[in-house]
């Protein structure tokens, strides 16, 4: 956040631009629009693609604040709403035609349960049964469990064809039961690692 | 990848954040996937995390981004009817044209609803005090309609022409100074005038009591005294176009209405004659489009 | 040398019995040219057929090698103008961001993002920024000319056409003004209509003295100014023998005249006083 930035909460922030308030969006712009492109460039490496979903998302906000239901974490919704205007801007970037959303805005992408799964996963045998995948079908896991996208989405934000994302998902997971066949604990316990420190 | 093995504990998740370099690394894509996605996971949560996050994203990028932002919001959305037009395929600044056009604004639609309500009353009035049937079927609630048959393409051409006439545009010598094609600027004025001004008249000739047809009939003669405005143009200076094209309507229907019926303008023989000025209006509109580009006039 | 400059030759034009230009021989290049003269001296007349928008009646005009009579270059010459026309009209419903992006479109960005780009540039430029989303029609005298001015920087013009732009500026408006004209990226031509000598001063390296339809100065403020060198003095009282009297800030009275008498205090020549000279010659005072 820039110096002498907005004290509200990310909730009241988005009641204020619900009712109009520019300087409101503005201020969820400072706060947000940072992290959301790390996130989305990890995603799409082109930065005048990310740069127009970021643009999207905010105006996506502006239009319509009222589609936060007041439930769950605003960085949430604002995600949610971010990948799906990247998924648009690639979509447009490649100039497949198809038929512009009803709605400007479509509702959250729901990560928490796994997000508690991943936090320290490098250390477990989930961690490691992972980074022995091939990047792509890592890819394909990511695009459809952690940011979860329908097969037809994944295929626009990874630039393969839908069967494709179809078959990496099953490999995927295919090997990832392979290789935690004789862990059956790993979910269960991941060790605290060193580079993390407590504040 | 390094992997420190301590006696496994149950991740405690809200109290614990990544170092800075881990942080730093996620931002700049230099860490093993594996370890960004667990680093992704608590960022997500994590409000303080995404302000050390966010700071290593490029500044001038950010407020670039913003003031794009800030730009969009501030150009007005238009409604629904704009952004139905959106989704049907219509190109997004031939729309913001359009919002651009005087006939297109509030207070226009409603002075051309007043003077629509004043002929439908009159006609209904008119229809009231002297039914119809007797000697002509008719007869006196036909003269009732004149005013409306009068007025209604008058209406429409009044719309239209402010899609031409300069000094209806406020802000005409810059749109004479610009590349934008002049005839894609007028035509597309234009036909949002002539949509907007048509529906209301057509409206009030269905609330009108006359013949079942009279709506329809109305359609040819507003669009052949608007494209005999536009082909007028090419020759005269626009308002005198509009004068004209006016005078050219209501002359007949005056004349008729003092003679006979009125609704002759618009029966069989009146509306092929309006179809027939219809087709040599576009065709001179096409052929001396060159005459339609705005400026460089003496 | 053709291609960057703008030269107009012989150029006349007339309403009615009025010869608004006659014979005109111009050449501007890059940087700033300020046109100085009294209302009616021509100077809307000149930056309309510059602008494309009258065509004259006599003449030659060359806009970076194109010539406007010929339809698609004029199209072209239009794609690389900004014109400030004098007295601008705004519909009365727009807002400031509205207005912009719909001259924008004028200019052929046809893309929305590109379109919000440049409306957000030429906003920061004249320092509107945060009045994106106000009614023009509740912006100041100031704030609407400055708003004009905007429009004109849209696209990123080569030539940029200026028809008294300093109307309605304060002092203040008016040093960011010169800043903005200064700092413009790719080094257009611009060319300013005044009647306002001071405005010249400050602003223009390059001066044109329009009166009377006619051309009676080109260059620069100094050498205008030098012009008036010995016609001008003051003095405690009014002088009869002066062409033309005025009491200056000191509370002395300045006069100009054909020559300076011998018992007079000289007074350094100024742009203004170069100019008005011009025009008692030309028998326009």
């Amino acid at each position: 956040m820039r110096p002498g930035a907005d004290g509200r909460d990310d909730v009241a922030l988005l009641r204020s631009v619900a009712g109009g308030d520019e300087e409101a969006l503005a201020a969820l712009y400072d706060r947000h629009a940072g992290w959301l492109t790390v996130r989305l460039t990890r995603r799409c490496a082109r930065p005048d693609v990310v740069d127009h979903a970021v643009q999207d998302t905010f105006l996506a906000v502006w239009r319509d604040a009222n589609a936060y239901r007041g439930d769950g974490d605003v960085a949430a919704f604002l995600w949610g709403i971010g990948i799906r205007r990247l998924i648009d801007a690639i979509r447009r970037d490649s100039g497949t035609k198809r038929w512009r959303p009803w709605r400007s805005t479509e509702p959250e992408v729901v990560v928490s349960a796994e997000n508690q799964v991943l936090v320290g996963i490098e250390h477990g045998h989930l961690g490691q049964a992972l980074a022995e995948l091939s990047p792509e079908l890592r890819a394909a896991l990511q695009a459809t469990v952690l940011d979860g996208l329908t097969c037809a989405e994944a295929a626009i934000l990874l630039g393969v064809a839908e069967g494709t994302v179809k078959s990496r998902c099953h490999r995927a997971r295919a090997a990832l039961r392979t290789a935690l066949a004789d862990q059956p604990r790993a979910l269960t316990h991941l060790p605290r690692n060193q580079a993390w420190e407590t504040p | 990848m390094t992997r420190i093995f301590d006696p496994p504990e149950p991740v405690a998740g809200a109290n614990r954040h990544p170092s800075a370099d881990l942080l730093a690394g996620y931002a700049d894509r230099g860490i093993d996937e594996v370890v960004a996605w667990s680093v992704e996971a608590h960022v997500a949560s994590c409000a303080e995390c995404r302000t050390t996050v966010s700071a290593h994203v490029d500044g001038e990028r950010l407020a670039r981004n913003r003031s794009v932002l800030l730009a969009l919001t501030a150009i007005p959305d238009g409604g629904w009817g704009w952004r139905l037009a959106w989704r049907c395929g219509i190109p997004d600044h031939l729309l913001r044209l359009v919002a651009a056009t005087s006939s297109l604004r509030r207070s226009w639609l409603l002075a051309v609803v007043g003077v629509l309500t004043v002929v439908t009353g009159e006609a209904v009035l008119v229809h009231h005090l002297w039914p119809p049937g007797g000697v002509s079927p008719h007869g006196a609630s036909a003269a009732g309609l004149a005013p409306f048959l009068l007025f209604g393409p008058l209406l429409v051409l009044a719309g239209v022409a402010g899609a031409f006439v300069p000094a209806l545009d406020p802000s005409y010598r810059l749109a004479v100074a610009a590349p934008f094609s002049s005839l894609t600027l007028l035509l597309v004025r234009a036909l949002s005038a002539l949509v907007a001004a048509l529906v209301p008249v057509v409206c009030a000739a269905f609330v009108i009591p006359g013949p079942v047809w009279l709506p329809a009939a109305l359609l040819l003669p507003s669009l052949a005294v608007c494209a005999l405005a536009l082909a007028a143009v090419t020759a005269v200076g626009p308002v005198r176009a509009v004068v004209v094209s006016g005078v050219l309507w209501a002359v007949p229907v005056v004349l008729l209405a003092l003679g006979r019926s009125p609704l002759e303008t618009v029966q069989s023989h009146g509306q092929a004659f309006c179809a027939v000025v219809l087709v040599v209006a576009a065709g001179v509109v096409f052929i001396r489009r060159d005459r339609l580009e705005m400026g460089w006039a003496r | 040398m053709g291609a960057m400059t703008v030269q107009v030759e012989g150029l006349s034009r007339r309403y009615g019995n009025i010869r608004a230009l006659d014979g005109v021989d111009l050449t501007l290049e890059r940087g700033i040219t300020g046109l100085l003269g009294p209302n009616g001296a021509g100077k809307t007349t000149l930056l309309s057929v510059l602008a494309t928008i009258n065509e004259p009646d006599a003449g030659q005009v060359s806009v970076f090698g194109l010539n406007p009579k010929d339809r698609a270059e004029r199209v072209e010459i239009r794609r690389r103008l900004g014109y400030l026309p004098q007295e601008l009209g705004y519909h009365r419903h727009f807002t400031v961001a509205a207005f912009l992006d719909y001259v924008a479109i004028l200019k052929e960005i046809v893309d929305r993002r590109q379109r919000a780009q440049e409306v957000a540039r030429v906003l920061a430029a004249v320092g509107m920024e945060r009045l994106g989303r106000r009614k023009i029609r509740t912006l100041s005298g100031g704030f609407r000319q400055r708003l004009a001015i905007a429009q004109a920087l849209l696209g990123r013009p080569e030539l940029l056409i200026l028809d008294e732009p300093t109307a309605g500026l304060d002092t203040e408006q008016r040093l960011r003004f010169r800043e903005l004209l200064s700092n413009l990226p790719g080094d257009p031509v611009i060319v300013l209509s005044t009647h306002q000598a001071d405005d010249i001063a400050a602003i223009c390296p390059r001066v044109v003295v329009v009166l009377e339809g006619r051309i009676h100065f080109a260059g620069t403020p100094a050498a205008l100014a030098e012009t008036a060198k010995g016609h001008v003095w003051t003095a405690e009282r009014r002088d009869e023998r002066a062409h033309m009297s005025w009491r200056d800030g000191d509370n002395r009275w300045r006069h100009i005249g054909d020559r300076r008498p011998a018992d007079s205090e000289t007074a350094v020549p100024t742009v203004e006083d170069g100019y008005l000279l011009l025009s008692h010659a030309t028998g326009t005072r």
